[in-house]
């Protein structure tokens, strides 16, 4: 009876390699503690070694044992180590170098009809708001979300428009609110415009257009006045960037429609993950932009009060994102 | 049988069908091309390790808050905006950053032993971990907060409730419990198993007095009355029997042993009379002789699921 066990295959199979699992098991636990990267080159090699091993030895064990811990337990064990092997094995800091240098302005590069389309539909509504404008000041408020632009509207004095637009003393404004309520709402309009693309494009282009509307009926208020300069002056300073990240975002979400609506030969779910590589690095970009728009908002826009000055900063900076997305990650060739 | 009967079968097939369909959600191929099981994570405890991220981003953002607040640089103006903003600022990073770092965890997703896992058995992408995570502030927190700003009334607020119900229905209308982000990045969420190596029970009979004991032995055909089901109730049975017991209990187990034993006994024919105190030993010995059986048919090619597998091999032909 004695040698009963001993020759009972799926014993032995456990006994001469249980050494192994173990070992394997204290490697994962050590590998999940202090993250892949704390093991010495003897120990990583061994945690590939033998979690091949215990991969094999599972599917072994399906076939021969009918000992139910012996199985859970390698199922456990290969699963376990198939993560800890499996592990996303990029750096930080490798991630943001590779992300600015290389991926985002090839992301870019590569979805230039979408985002030539996300300008065109917030320029065709600034366009349109603009001439609707001129021809019936009532349009205003049609387009204008109530409360974003302030006292802003038709109604208002060309002195208070003037002395919003060059304001020594912003606290006393209440610009400082505005700034603040207007850098959320463009995220919130530039996030509901990349998110609403998936639905076949059209949220995108709608919400794109009815905020090109917005802005040009609202620069026709003031060039009624003969203040167009001087509010060129004041959106620029920051709605460069501010509006082209909205246009980009824009055409991230065309990016993901136009997914949707060609999928191609691929289902639509692949061709959806395909374009969300894409879409993912153009949404980055324009929440970056976004970022760099508030702190123009906040800050610059304040201290600049000279108008040329104000174009001069707004579109050189905007040459400046031109300029990343059109020369950076360009291979040598 | 009777019309009575019908519906209850037809709702145990059910129950059966999507058991199975549940269980071959949780496969995942690695490129070993050894499939592993890693049970789904369901909404619920996604939920629950989604409220300790979000108890922690909303700790930080207040900390710095107050720091900003007793230094003075913040107007009253600004504060509601700033705030959300804070949130919002530490919050994107907070759950790329730690799923990257931790591989596919974030604190709460540790706290629950859930964990992040590449759809097709690939390696994480840093991608996947973006992607799913801008997704789930689209999908989630840009409603979620339109939702607290508005109030329930209003067009744009039953849009957002809509919006946040179409979030949750979707991981439920799905076997993988992928949310919208998670199909879009090619993840689903598991649940981390535990590995833990009890002994083995056909090692274990030798230890005691090997020889000292009268032997018990079986025949091949009293070996044939069972299934890899029943052996398995066996081993959990048998397991038990190294723990602990109170006084009260002890009885108790002891009486179910004797009366096992004289279950299989009568079963597989066996004739000699089983004492009290040999019981266990008997079922261990029983268990590996058992055990050794249907290995050996196994690896034959007879894979004895249960003790109904006669009848059904009858049906099936040779399947030697």
């Amino acid at each position: 009876m004695a040698d009963d066990a001993t020759l009972m295959r799926s014993a032995r199979f456990r006994a001469e390699r249980e050494k192994d699992w173990k070992k394997l098991e204290d490697l994962v636990t050590f590998a999940e503690a202090g993250g892949v990267q704390s093991l010495s080159f003897e120990q990583s090699r061994d945690l590939a070694a033998l979690y091949r091993q215990a991969t094999t030895s599972l599917a072994i064990a399906r076939e021969i044992s009918l000992d139910k811990a012996l199985l859970a337990y390698l199922e456990a064990l290969a699963a376990r180590a198939y993560l800890s092997v499996y592990a996303p094995q990029e750096r930080l800091g490798g991630l943001f170098t590779r992300f600015f240098t290389h991926s985002a302005p090839q992301a870019m590069r590569r979805c230039w009809p979408f985002l030539l389309a996300g300008f065109a539909c917030m320029g065709l509504g600034f366009l349109v708001g603009y001439l609707l404008y001129l021809e019936n000041s009532e349009w205003f408020y049609v387009f204008m979300p109530p409360g974003l632009a302030g006292d802003r509207g038709p109604d208002a004095s060309t002195e208070y428009l003037l002395s919003i637009i060059y304001d020594d003393s912003p606290e006393a404004s209440g610009l400082g609110v505005f700034a603040s309520f207007l850098f959320s709402h463009n995220t919130r309009i530039a996030i509901f415009i990349f998110g609403l693309g998936v639905f076949a494009c059209a949220p995108a282009i709608l919400l794109t257009f009815y905020n090109g509307l917005a802005i040009g009926a609202f620069y026709a208020v003031h060039v009624e006045r003969g203040l167009g300069w001087d509010i060129g002056g004041w959106l620029s300073v920051h709605g460069v960037t501010e509006l082209s990240a909205i246009c980009i975002a824009c055409g991230g979400g065309l990016r993901l429609g136009f997914a949707v609506l060609f999928p191609g030969q691929k289902t639509r779910r692949e061709a959806l993950r395909i374009a969300g590589r894409d879409a993912v690095k153009i949404a980055i970009v324009a929440a970056l932009m976004l970022l760099a728009a508030a702190l123009l908002e906040g800050f610059a826009r304040q201290l600049i009060q000279d108008m040329t000055t104000r174009y001069v900063v707004g579109w050189g900076i905007g040459a400046l994102w031109l300029s990343w997305f059109v020369f950076a990650g360009r291979s040598k060739s | 049988m009777t019309v009575t009967d019908m519906p209850t079968t037809r709702r145990a097939k059910r129950k059966a069908r999507r058991a199975a369909r549940h269980a071959e959600a949780a496969q995942i191929l690695p490129p070993e091309g050894v499939p592993l099981n890693l049970p789904i994570a369901s909404v619920g405890v996604r939920l629950g390790a989604q409220i300790v991220d979000l108890l922690i981003t909303v700790v930080c953002a207040a900390a710095i808050i107050l720091l900003l607040a007793f230094s003075g640089m913040l107007g009253v103006n600004g504060f509601t905006a700033l705030a959300s903003l804070l949130f919002f600022i530490i919050r994107v990073p907070y759950y790329v950053i730690a799923e990257l770092i931790w591989n596919g965890q974030t604190l709460g997703k540790k706290l629950m032993k859930i964990k992040v896992v590449s759809h097709d058995g690939g390696p994480l992408s840093a991608h996947a971990l973006v992607l799913r995570n801008l997704m789930k502030e689209a999908e989630i927190f840009l409603p979620g907060t339109l939702l607290f700003s508005i109030g329930s009334g209003g067009f744009l607020g039953w849009i957002s409730f809509a919006w946040v119900f179409m979030a949750f229905a979707i991981p439920l209308s799905n076997v993988h419990r992928q949310r919208l982000g998670d199909m879009l990045a090619g993840t689903h969420v598991v649940h981390l198993p535990q590995p833990m190596l009890l002994k083995d029970l056909a090692r274990d009979v030798l230890r005691p007095r090997p020889t000292k004991k009268a032997a018990f032995t079986f025949l091949s055909h009293q070996l044939d009355h069972y299934g890899a089901f029943e052996l398995q109730t066996l081993e959990q049975l048998l397991r038990a029997q190294d723990k602990r017991m109170e006084q009260a209990a002890f009885e108790r187990n002891r009486a179910t042993v004797v009366s096992i034993v004289e279950n299989i006994r009568r079963k597989i024919g066996y004739a000699d009379a089983i004492k009290p105190h040999e019981a266990v030993d008997f079922l261990r010995a029983f268990y590996n002789a058992q055990r050794a059986h249907l290995e050996q048919r196994q690896i034959f090619g007879e894979r004895r699921q249960d003790k109904h597998y006669s009848g059904s091999n009858d049906t099936q032909g040779g399947q030697g």
